[in-house]
């Protein structure tokens, strides 16, 4: 089963993927791609806000914060993953070493679907960050716009979309895991 | 009227054409518009898309959004008033009369449409 999460930030996302992804995972093994790279104390920070939420919940953690495709022969088939967030894989992937990647929405959408193509279940944590007046540089627009074809050819093949509201889902296709 | 709203990106357009069997050749491009030299919007489309672009235009002309809206369209607009208050003053202006010219719209519209990642949720 593919979930796939977004919404606002700070509003409870992380938080409900973690318990849909316990569920699904039906006592097998429950692995969490962590895509952020940090660069700050603010990016540590944060990492370790999620860390201490994840603790206890017997997720086997994986940093991968590029390339999703080279690490897909590693991972378990059987398993249920949770990737948080696609926000921080697609900065990682557009922006490095000091240049701007055309192709990257492109992959991460083949690398993503590669990604559902070869384990049991996955949860999906993105960000809704396309409600405001916009009219940003064309660096920020074609972020925008990458992270938004993501969402929506990741959307089109997943089982269950959701939109989070203040720690609130909001069931766009299908039904979450009982 | 009909109205369709979401962020940016999300898949408006696309929906709208499915869902309503329309062509490229219905659509209106509001940001295609200006009222210079005494230009009139081309509201006989059957669907006015980017109409947020179209309520700066009026903003700019000192006219309202509503004048020439006709009684029967597929309206489609940006949700622009979720951020930050721009610093701008014009487009601070912009963006709350973009608020309330899709509420005026979407009092008289049979149906809301807010599409999110591509899909659609009726919220009237």
């Amino acid at each position: 089963m593919i979930i796939y999460v977004s919404g606002g930030c700070k509003n409870g996302k992380s938080s409900h993927a973690e318990d849909w992804a316990i569920r699904l995972s039906g006592g097998k093994p429950l692995y969490y791609i962590a895509t952020m790279i940090p660069h700050d104390d603010e990016d540590r920070a944060r990492i370790r806000r999620h860390i201490e939420s994840r603790a206890g919940k017997n997720f086997i953690t994986i940093e991968r914060g590029m390339d999703i495709a080279g690490v897909i022969p590693e991972l378990d088939a059987g398993g249920t993953y949770l990737m948080d967030s696609v926000t921080a894989l697609l900065g990682n992937e557009m922006f490095h070493d000091g240049i701007i990647d055309a192709d990257a929405a492109d992959r991460t959408v083949r690398d993503l679907k590669a990604l559902t193509g070869s384990v049991a279940n996955i949860v999906f944590v993105s960000d809704f960050i396309y409600a405001d007046q916009g009219l940003y540089d064309e660096f920020t627009d074609g972020y925008l716009q990458g992270l938004a074809h993501i969402d929506r050819s990741m959307a089109e093949i997943a089982d269950c979309v959701v939109e989070i509201v203040l720690a609130q889902p909001i069931i766009y296709k299908g039904s979450l895991p009982e | 009227m009909e109205l369709i709203i979401g962020g940016a990106y999300q898949g408006k357009l696309e929906y709208a054409l499915k869902h309503y069997g329309l062509t490229g050749a219905d659509v209106f491009d509001c940001r295609d518009f200006s009222f210079e030299g005494g230009a009139k919007p081309d509201f006989s489309k059957k669907i006015l898309y980017h109409f947020e672009a179209y309520v700066l235009a009026c903003m700019r002309a000192g006219v309202s959004p509503l004048e020439w809206l006709p009684e029967e369209a597929i309206v489609i607009s940006d949700d622009i008033f979720c951020g930050v208050v721009p610093i701008d003053t014009e487009i601070r202006a912009w963006r709350e009369e973009c608020g309330r010219t899709l509420t005026a719209i979407a009092a008289r519209s049979s149906s809301v449409t807010r599409i999110f990642c591509g899909l659609p949720a009726r919220i009237k």
